[in-house]
């Protein structure tokens, strides 16, 4: 049973995050009913507990019982309820079965955000030490990386070394060039990539034919401590890029195709003496100013694109990719006629990163996700983030849907036009 | 101690799998073997060359070999806790 001190504990966290605009949350549910269908969940499976209101509620109970509601407005919330043990299972169950879309925000009329509302419950979880170990340890490897680098560097510089013909096989370089910078101090952009290969060989080959000043980042740019909801742990991890960035003096900070991590960095970018852009808005940019021609024979089958939820919805990063693909194909079928109210891969908050434990559900809850996808008839579904790709790749394997999953990326770095 | 003397318990291909399964499938392989057993993790990703090192840190096991095959990199970890 949960003792006083850590409820008392748990109450502080939750005090934390009271802020205006949470507030305002909590407090203005009408109840009208608008955002039952929005989420991709209920939509797939059916069950109350996965409109957003009844989340919401969740969370809610517990800041009538402890909070006092400082507007007029006190719609008619459950019954208030005490938090306990109990209570901590249904901010699991609420939390992580929400993947932070925020696709119910869309459609509710207050613009209530779940995803906020839910970052009280994944905190609470994270300060009872009940939160998905693995997030946690994913979150520490990286803090571990920003803090011992030097123990790390010279792994990491092998891995690099060992990439660099794959690049120069797909993009020739003048001699005395370096296929993949690293720690190069001048450079005007500091490429974020991740862990895999990848994620760095396209992008590396754009890089260089676009003629960019660049340099790669010695960290990864997912951040778990995002994906876990935990402020501190997020920050640190934000901080190793930030440090990097600095010491480096880039100009700009580009973030590979992971929604989570651009989204993250770009709250900070206002505060920071660099621009933070996502990949796909630099390659964007190369084609606009021609510093790269891309060959649009390369793709014979029709094409559609799933906007990550943290790059578009949640970003803005919408023109951007349709712009690319019109330099790709002359027959990109659009998944909806307005990119606010496309459907969640079903992969986002951490749920991919659960890996195995989390597939049932994952495949349950994205079934609207593929009558989208196979509605449009294309054969390649293209999109810019990590985490979207293998929930998409998983549904493909899943549904038998029969499309290839592709990286916007490689699709560029696989069509580029090097003149003799 | 040499490649040769190293007992391996269990060896597990991360080559080219998504963010972040090596990592992930790692510190649940890891729970397969008794504690003093070895993992063999073989990988071709660079992030992850930085990033086992950064776990085995944290989850209090042990790299006590590093190898290179050609563009293989190759762990072997001591579970230790
Ligand atoms: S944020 Fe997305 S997953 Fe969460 S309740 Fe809203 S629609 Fe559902
Ligand atoms: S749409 Fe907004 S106001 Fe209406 S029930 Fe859902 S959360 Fe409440």
């Amino acid at each position: 049973m949960m003792d006083q001190t850590t409820r008392d504990d748990l109450l502080k966290l939750f005090q934390s995050k009271l802020n205006q605009a949470m507030r305002f949350y909590l407090e203005t549910c009408s109840r009208c009913g608008v955002c039952v269908e929005a989420c991709h969940v209920y939509a797939s499976m059916g069950q109350v507990k996965n409109i957003s209101a009844y989340r919401h509620e969740i969370v809610r109970r517990i800041y009538k019982k402890y909070y006092k509601a400082r507007g007029k407005v006190w719609p008619s919330v459950g019954e208030a309820k005490e938090l306990s043990d109990m209570a901590l299972e249904e901010l699991y169950e609420a939390a992580y079965t929400c993947t932070g879309c925020r696709r119910c925000m869309v459609y509710c009329p207050h613009g209530i955000d779940t995803q906020m509302i839910m970052s009280i419950a994944k905190l609470l979880l994270v300060g009872a030490e009940a939160e998905p170990e693995i997030l946690t340890m994913l979150a520490d490897t990286s803090i571990e990386k920003g803090k011992s680098l030097d123990l790390f560097k010279e792994n990491f510089l092998t891995g690099i070394k060992n990439l660099e013909s794959k690049v120069v096989k797909k993009w020739k370089i003048d001699a005395g060039e370096t296929a993949i910078p690293v720690d190069f101090k001048g450079a005007d952009l500091l490429y974020v990539a991740l862990a895999g290969a990848h994620s760095i060989v396209p992008a590396a080959v754009i890089f260089n034919a676009a003629k960019e000043n660049w340099t790669l980042s010695y960290f990864e740019a997912v951040n778990f401590g995002a994906f876990v909801g935990d402020p501190t742990r997020t920050k640190l991890i934000l901080d190793r890029i930030i440090n990097e960035a600095t010491r480096l003096g880039v100009k700009e900070v580009c973030i590979c195709e992971c929604g989570t991590a651009f989204r993250v960095m770009k709250q900070m970018a206002d505060k920071q003496p660099f621009k933070v852009s996502s990949i796909t808005e630099v390659h964007a940019r190369y084609l606009r100013e021609g510093r790269i021609k891309i060959d649009k024979s390369t793709l014979d089958d029709p094409v559609t694109y799933h906007d990550p939820c943290q790059l578009a919805r949640n970003a803005g990063v919408i023109d951007e990719p349709r712009y690319i693909l019109q330099h790709l194909t002359d027959d990109f079928r659009d998944m909806t006629s307005d990119v606010r109210y496309n459907w969640c891969c079903g992969g986002g908050g951490g749920l991919v990163a659960l890996g195995d434990e989390t597939l049932d559900f994952r495949m349950k809850s994205a079934s609207v996700k593929v009558d989208q996808i196979n509605e449009t008839g294309a054969k390649i579904l293209a999109t810019a983030c990590e985490n979207c790709h293998t929930q998409l790749s998983d549904l493909n394997e899943h549904y038998e849907m029969g499309v290839d999953v592709r990286f916007l990326s490689s699709m560029i770095a696989d069509a580029l036009v090097q003149s003799a | 101690m040499s490649g040769e003397d190293i007992v391996v318990d269990k060896v597990m291909d991360l080559k080219g799998m998504p963010c972040p399964m090596p990592i992930v499938k790692m510190s649940k392989g890891i729970k397969d073997v008794e504690i003093g057993q070895v993992v063999e993790a073989l990988t071709t990703d660079p992030g992850a060359l930085a990033d086992f090192p950064a776990w085995a840190r944290t989850s209090g096991n042990e790299i006590v070999k590093t190898d290179q095959e050609g563009d293989v990199i190759k762990f072997y970890i001591m579970r230790k806790a």
